[in-house]
């Protein structure tokens, strides 16, 4: 029975993954039959503006938003499993925070380095989440979990206040923040996916090395301990491994924490399981999928306008989401 | 040698200073109790010597290597522990939660394998849940929950499993049914080490009971000649007298309402008594 919801969640999140894949390559301003789409990637003949829409402008978002939508979910489940809250997300590390601020930074004080925004978001994400996991796993007693998450809740209020100051300061720029607070995905090329790349790629080869330890932290702290896992450590390496997943999510398509805290549930909910060895991989082909939907929404729902995807994810997410939460708790 | 050879063991937490001076030696196929007061530092010992607690003075060695010499990953292979509590996970069954006893045979980029298949079945067995393998942990009764977590324990395959009171909270059947299994394990060569307040059950399982009290120990061997009259007025300051049947029943007479005896290490409880 949970063998067979595993198996449908992941076939069914797979066959989600392509289908949305595809769609957003062909819907736009500008529609493309499917088969050219597809002739398109293979590399079959063409005509040059079908090449140059799907390859070179689509195809780099699409890629971009699965990267962004797994990174988001796997660094989610990562927090949760680590944490045993089933609330955490990476704002609750100060992930979302920092980033915030970075950008916020760099696009309100800083406009000449508007380039850099992508590093910024990274850089400063990563220092949020360094404060918090520093401050949450070290001192007298060797940290706690109740620690981090209130060091989390006070580092982010900080970097909050931070953001909301630079706002505060430069009110005629705030309008080129709020497209990166929102969220959302921009067709600007490679480069802000190939500059996180490294960053999600070691998290998310951490988060598959995790597996099995957060199992085990599962059954508790001294049960773990027992079978020769270190739990601290283990706690220290997933909220490592969801910093750099997050704040490199963040770098290429802003804040769109909430997709880390539903992602994660909806697989829960649906597969019936909550070992990491399928939540991490069944959550990052669902997590991409989720987000390339809610991006391609995105694009045509009032088109030619282009909605912010993250605020668009919330509202039709929500709904659905309580829906499920109702059948199974 | 023992399996299990603890000297002089002194643990401070928050600068308190818990264990003054324990001592503690188990070898395998025999149950060795520990008992004792609230407060006595059962627990704490029980804990350190798993190696979940550090020590601050006195020493711990596992089939003669001393604990600070033992990686996590060797400590599991030596030594398995219960907790007195667990959280129970959502989403997990009991042939899952079982498997994972199995972590420490497994390398980190390996599958298990059949024989570790085979394992977790006779651990499933031993415990007596085999029917329930499908079942989520969630829907578990305590005295099941109890049994789940000694299988893990049973398929990590360690040849010492330590309990920390695996009886507190369950109805007389499943204690009993506990008591037997640790029988069980003892016969199965086994060393056990179990923390538990019922004295009757500890006199019924224990080959050795070893008494705790403020920190220390300070009494072992069978339980007849250690938990006596005296001894049961003096720490416990109840007036009880442990019996045991010939057919080997055990029963803990309590005169429950009558007055403590006056002595210098008298229960805290009396402190409320005195002053009610």
């Amino acid at each position: 029975m949970v063998l067979a919801r595993r198996s449908t969640v992941l076939l069914g999140g797979s066959g989600l993954l392509v289908a949305m894949a595809l769609l957003s390559l062909a819907v736009g301003a500008i529609g493309i039959p499917l088969k050219e789409v597809v002739d398109g990637l293979l590399g079959k003949h063409v005509s040059t503006e079908v090449h140059e829409i799907v390859v070179n402008l689509r195809l780099p978002r699409t890629v971009a938003a699965m990267i962004v939508g797994a990174a988001l979910a796997v660094a989610g489940v990562l927090l949760q499993g680590a944490l045993a809250n089933p609330l955490a997300s990476p704002d609750v590390i100060g992930v979302t925070g920092g980033a915030g601020f970075g950008a916020t930074l760099l696009l309100l004080a800083l406009p000449q380095y508007q380039a850099l925004v992508p590093v910024g978001a990274l850089v400063f994400g990563l220092l949020a989440a360094g404060i918090v996991l520093m401050l949450g796993s070290t001192g007298p007693r060797g940290g706690s979990v109740e620690r981090v998450v209130l060091a989390g809740i006070a580092i982010a209020a900080l970097f909050s206040a931070g953001t909301t100051s630079l706002m505060v300061a430069y009110p005629d720029r705030v309008p080129a923040a709020i497209g990166f607070i929102a969220g959302g995905l921009v067709s600007d090329g490679w480069a802000s996916s190939t500059q996180a790349a490294p960053y999600i790629v070691a998290g998310l080869l951490g988060a598959i090395a995790l597996t099995g330890p957060l199992d085990r932290l599962a059954l508790g702290d001294d049960v773990a301990a027992s079978l020769g896992t270190r739990p601290r450590t283990v706690r220290l390496l997933a909220g490592v491994c969801a910093a750099l997943l997050a704040a490199g999510a963040a770098s290429i398509a802003g804040l769109l924490g909430f997709l880390g805290l539903i992602v994660p549930h909806l697989v829960r909910l649906a597969s019936g399981t909550g070992s990491h060895r399928f939540l991490v991989p069944a959550s990052a082909i669902v997590g991409a999928a989720v987000l390339l939907l809610g991006d391609t929404l995105a694009r045509v729902v009032a088109a030619p306008i282009e909605l912010p995807v993250g605020p668009l994810m919330v509202v039709f997410g929500v709904p659905w989401f309580l829906v499920l939460l109702r059948r199974a708790v | 040698m023992a399996w299990l050879d603890a000297t002089g063991v002194q643990v401070q937490i928050r600068g308190r200073e818990i264990l003054h001076h324990a001592d503690l030696r188990v070898e395998r196929g025999r149950v060795v109790v520990l008992v004792g007061p609230n407060g006595a530092g059962k627990s704490t010992l029980a804990r350190t010597v798993a190696g979940l607690q550090p020590l601050t003075g006195g020493g711990v060695a596992w089939d003669g290597t001393p604990i600070a010499e033992l990686s996590s990953r060797k400590l599991a292979l030596l030594r398995a522990f219960v907790p007195q509590h667990a959280p129970v996970p959502a989403g997990m069954t009991v042939r899952e939660a079982v498997e994972l006893g199995r972590s420490p045979h497994v390398g980190p980029l390996q599958r298990p394998t059949a024989k570790d298949a085979g394992v977790v079945d006779a651990a499933l067995d031993r415990v007596g849940l085999g029917p329930f393998a499908t079942r989520q942990l969630a829907t578990l009764s305590g005295g099941e929950l109890q049994r789940v977590r000694i299988a893990v324990a049973v398929a990590q395959a360690s040849p010492c499993v330590i309990l920390d009171e695996p009886t507190s909270s369950l109805d007389l059947g499943a204690a009993a049914a506990v008591g037997r299994l640790l029988r069980h394990l003892a016969a199965d060569d086994f060393a056990v080490l179990v923390v538990l307040h019922d004295l009757a059950l500890a006199a019924a399982v224990a080959d050795d009971v070893v008494v705790m009290h403020h920190g220390r120990t300070v009494a072992s061997g069978a339980a007849a000649d250690v938990l006596t009259k005296e001894r049961l007025a003096g720490i416990w300051q109840v007036d009880a007298e442990l019996t045991t049947s010939p057919g080997g029943a055990t029963g803990l007479h309590v005169d429950w309402l009558a007055p403590p005896a006056l002595d210098p290490t008298h229960h805290p409880l009396d402190a409320w008594e005195t002053t009610a």
